[in-house]
């Protein structure tokens, strides 16, 4: 008796247990209503989640209005964009996207804080079934079906390096990286692109490395105290947009911009500006915009019709003061979704 | 530096409300004395630390003592110092204020988009930023003096509520293209010395003169010794803590726009973390999280020790990793050599 009553529960603890595993492939099984076999796909409207590393810098804002663009286009799409204040803030961004598996999203695109600490996080959304994108940056390991759309930052930093150099010439000179978050993958790669870069050039020596945390005033307490302790410093390569504007400031204190050379990554209004004042040479400029654009329509073109995601390269620009007013680097500067620059 | 911060023997009510004996005169002078020497000790530990380390730099680098690098020194220092004096009110009623970075970032947008959309001036600007922090603070002080929750919780709240604010105002989105005149409180001079270093100096030497000189300040250091005693002897507890909130808030929204001017820019991450920094710069300079105990000058000499070690990092090209390291140690040191002399002191009394 006792022993039925125990196989009893047990079976219905296995019941409960069927119930809540169709409830959560539920969406997959609903969505299988267009006949075309196999793969689960819907006509439906679709809700994805987008999540930066962080919001509040110029970048974020552009991958979201290319996520946004590119929902727009299909015209039932909502995106749902979230992410945490500070890209330090791992954890945070690790719950999140646990909070999108729950809510029970139909995608999920995101750029990870971290390559390692996001991983499991990647692989418990695809275990409730809900298919997975990331932009920006990825996770290790990254699951096959998972792919990536993001700047090859590792080439982007060599070519900085050749940029400085350029801008520099002949002649022995000293030169500094400006770094933004030590140990995230995308800081890690464009560290080591540039001084990849570097050593092509060997009258370059790098004499500081500093990072910023992404943090203006961070990156020109940095940057002064590298022109204090370097009073010959001839270069800076900032990696991001806090460290740029922060160097640009730290220069510009110290009076001596146009004798210190710098080349940025990214292209805020103020990076601009600078660009155009002649404090900055040139900037490594990715296609935020793409990244957004890419993930979202892929993620719905997987959803609509079951098309594996494949990754894709969103390629850099390399904006100079002499090609900033060109059409092709207009798309990309100011991206719109009338001119959406997807497709160069 | 003259003080008459009052130590418990020395308020006045304390014989009618019965919370403690009377004590003779020459006990209070006694205890007072010993006050005096307990602070004098704490920040005289910090200064040779300072001093030490300066000398030390100096050999190190050739490049330490010059000028410039003062003056770099200073400015880096001067948003620090300033939330840190705040900081310090704040810590010597017994409290703790967690929002200094989150209000930091919210008067400093603020301060940068109504010069950019309202065309405000750079010194309107200041004060709408000053009167957002003040805003900010009467909300700490309400919840904490009126609501009774603790500093630990309200301001925990308004780090976050703060940080939202910023983040709906802005769009997420740095406040740019500012005008040139806007860098006006971080990179301006006056007489050649950087403005932002003489902020810090009004600021510091009128926070230094209420907390020791004003009967405010009295109040400031009864109510951290002993809230319930201060109220008994008929200080308006209240109004008195929320006052402080307010004063910190307003000091912690002018140096969210020095902050701002320093970068010329409104940075809605501005300040993540800020409040660490703020907290072991007034904890070095031997105020203590138990309340009743702090000085302005022990504040600024925690501050410039936290800077001078991280500008010498750079300077001797030390790993960003290790600095953090060496601010650890720093506050561990700090703060059980002031336990260490208390117990002595103590021992001794």
């Amino acid at each position: 008796m006792s022993s039925n009553t125990r196989t009893r529960r047990g079976l219905a603890a296995l019941a409960a247990l069927a119930a809540m595993t169709a409830g959560a492939c539920g969406g997959v099984e609903v969505r299988d209503d267009s006949g075309d076999g196999g793969a689960a796909t819907t006509d439906g409207p679709l809700e994805l989640a987008v999540v930066p590393k962080a919001v509040g810098h110029e970048f974020w804002s552009t991958v979201q209005a290319g996520a946004e663009c590119a929902a727009e286009l299909d015209g039932d799409v909502t995106v749902n964009w979230d992410g945490v204040s500070a890209e330090t803030d791992v954890e945070g961004q690790v719950n999140l996207i646990q909070n999108f598996v729950t809510q029970d999203v139909d995608g999920i695109i995101y750029a990870a804080t971290d390559s390692a600490a996001l991983a499991p996080a990647t692989q418990q959304a695809l275990d409730a079934g809900v298919p997975v994108a990331m932009i920006d940056s990825g996770t290790d390991p990254q699951p096959d079906e998972v792919p990536l759309y993001a700047t090859d930052n590792r080439a982007g930093a060599a070519e900085a390096a050749n940029l400085l150099a350029e801008a520099l010439g002949e002649g022995d000179h000293q030169v500094a990286l400006i770094e933004f978050q030590p140990g995230s993958q995308t800081n890690t790669e464009r560290v080591e692109g540039f001084t990849d870069g570097l050593a092509q050039h060997a009258n370059l020596t790098l004499v500081g490395q500093q990072p910023s945390h992404s943090d203006v005033n961070e990156a020109r307490r940095v940057t002064e105290d590298l022109l204090i302790a370097n009073p010959d410093l001839a270069g800076i390569f900032a990696a991001n947009e806090p460290s740029v504007l922060g160097a640009v400031q730290a220069v510009e204190a110290a009076g001596r911009t146009g004798e210190v050379v710098i080349i940025g990554w990214d292209a805020a209004p103020d990076e601009i500006a600078g660009l155009r004042a002649g404090q900055i040479s040139a900037l490594v400029v990715q296609n935020p915009f793409r990244m957004g654009f890419f993930g979202v329509q892929n993620m719905v073109e997987h959803l609509r019709e079951g098309t594996p995601m494949a990754s894709a390269d969103t390629g850099v620009t390399f904006v100079t003061p002499e090609n900033i007013d060109t059409e092709e680097v207009k798309a990309v500067l100011e991206p719109s979704c009338d001119n959406p620059p997807v497709d160069q | 530096m003259p003080m008459r911060r009052p130590p418990r023997s020395d308020r006045p009510d304390t014989a009618a409300t019965g919370i403690e004996p009377a004590l003779g005169t020459r006990d209070r002078l006694h205890a007072r004395l010993q006050e005096h020497l307990a602070s004098a000790v704490s920040e005289f530990t910090a200064a040779t630390a300072l001093v030490v380390l300066v000398i030390a730099l100096s050999f190190a680098s050739p490049n330490f003592l010059t000028a410039d690098n003062l003056f770099n020194i200073g400015s880096q220092t001067a948003v620090i110092a300033i939330i840190a004096v705040a900081q310090t009110m704040v810590i010597i009623t017994k409290g703790i204020d967690l929002s200094v970075g989150s209000v930091a970032a919210l008067a400093g947008v603020v301060g940068a988009i109504v010069v950019r959309d309202l065309g405000f001036s750079v010194w309107e600007a200041t004060v709408v930023a000053i009167a957002v922090g003040a805003a900010a603070g009467l909300a700490n002080g309400l919840l904490v003096a009126g609501a009774r929750l603790p500093p630990f919780i309200a301001t925990l709240g308004m780090m976050s509520a703060g940080r939202g604010l910023v983040f709906i105002i802005t769009g997420a989105v740095g406040v740019y293209s500012l005008p040139e005149s806007f860098q006006l409180l971080g990179n301006g001079q006056i007489a050649g010395i950087p403005f932002a270093i003489v902020i810090t100096a009004i600021v510091a030497v009128s926070a230094a003169f209420m907390l020791s000189q004003s009967r405010f300040g009295q109040y400031v250091y009864a109510m951290g010794s002993n809230m319930e005693a201060a109220r008994r002897s008929g200080i308006a507890v209240r109004r008195n803590l929320t006052a402080v909130y307010v004063l910190a808030g307003a000091l912690v929204g002018l140096g969210g726009m020095v902050a701002a001017s320093r970068v010329n820019s409104g940075q809605p991450n501005y300040g993540i973390g800020l409040e660490l920094d703020v907290i072991a710069a007034a904890v070095i300079g031997g105020a203590s999280l138990f309340g009743g105990q702090g000085r302005i000058a022990g504040t600024l000499i925690g501050a410039f020790l936290i800077a001078v070690v991280r500008n010498g990092s750079v300077l001797l090209g030390i790993n960003i990793h290790y600095q953090q390291v060496i601010v650890g140690l720093i506050i561990w040191a700090a703060v059980y050599f002031d336990q260490y002399r208390r117990r002595r002191l103590e021992a001794r009394g």
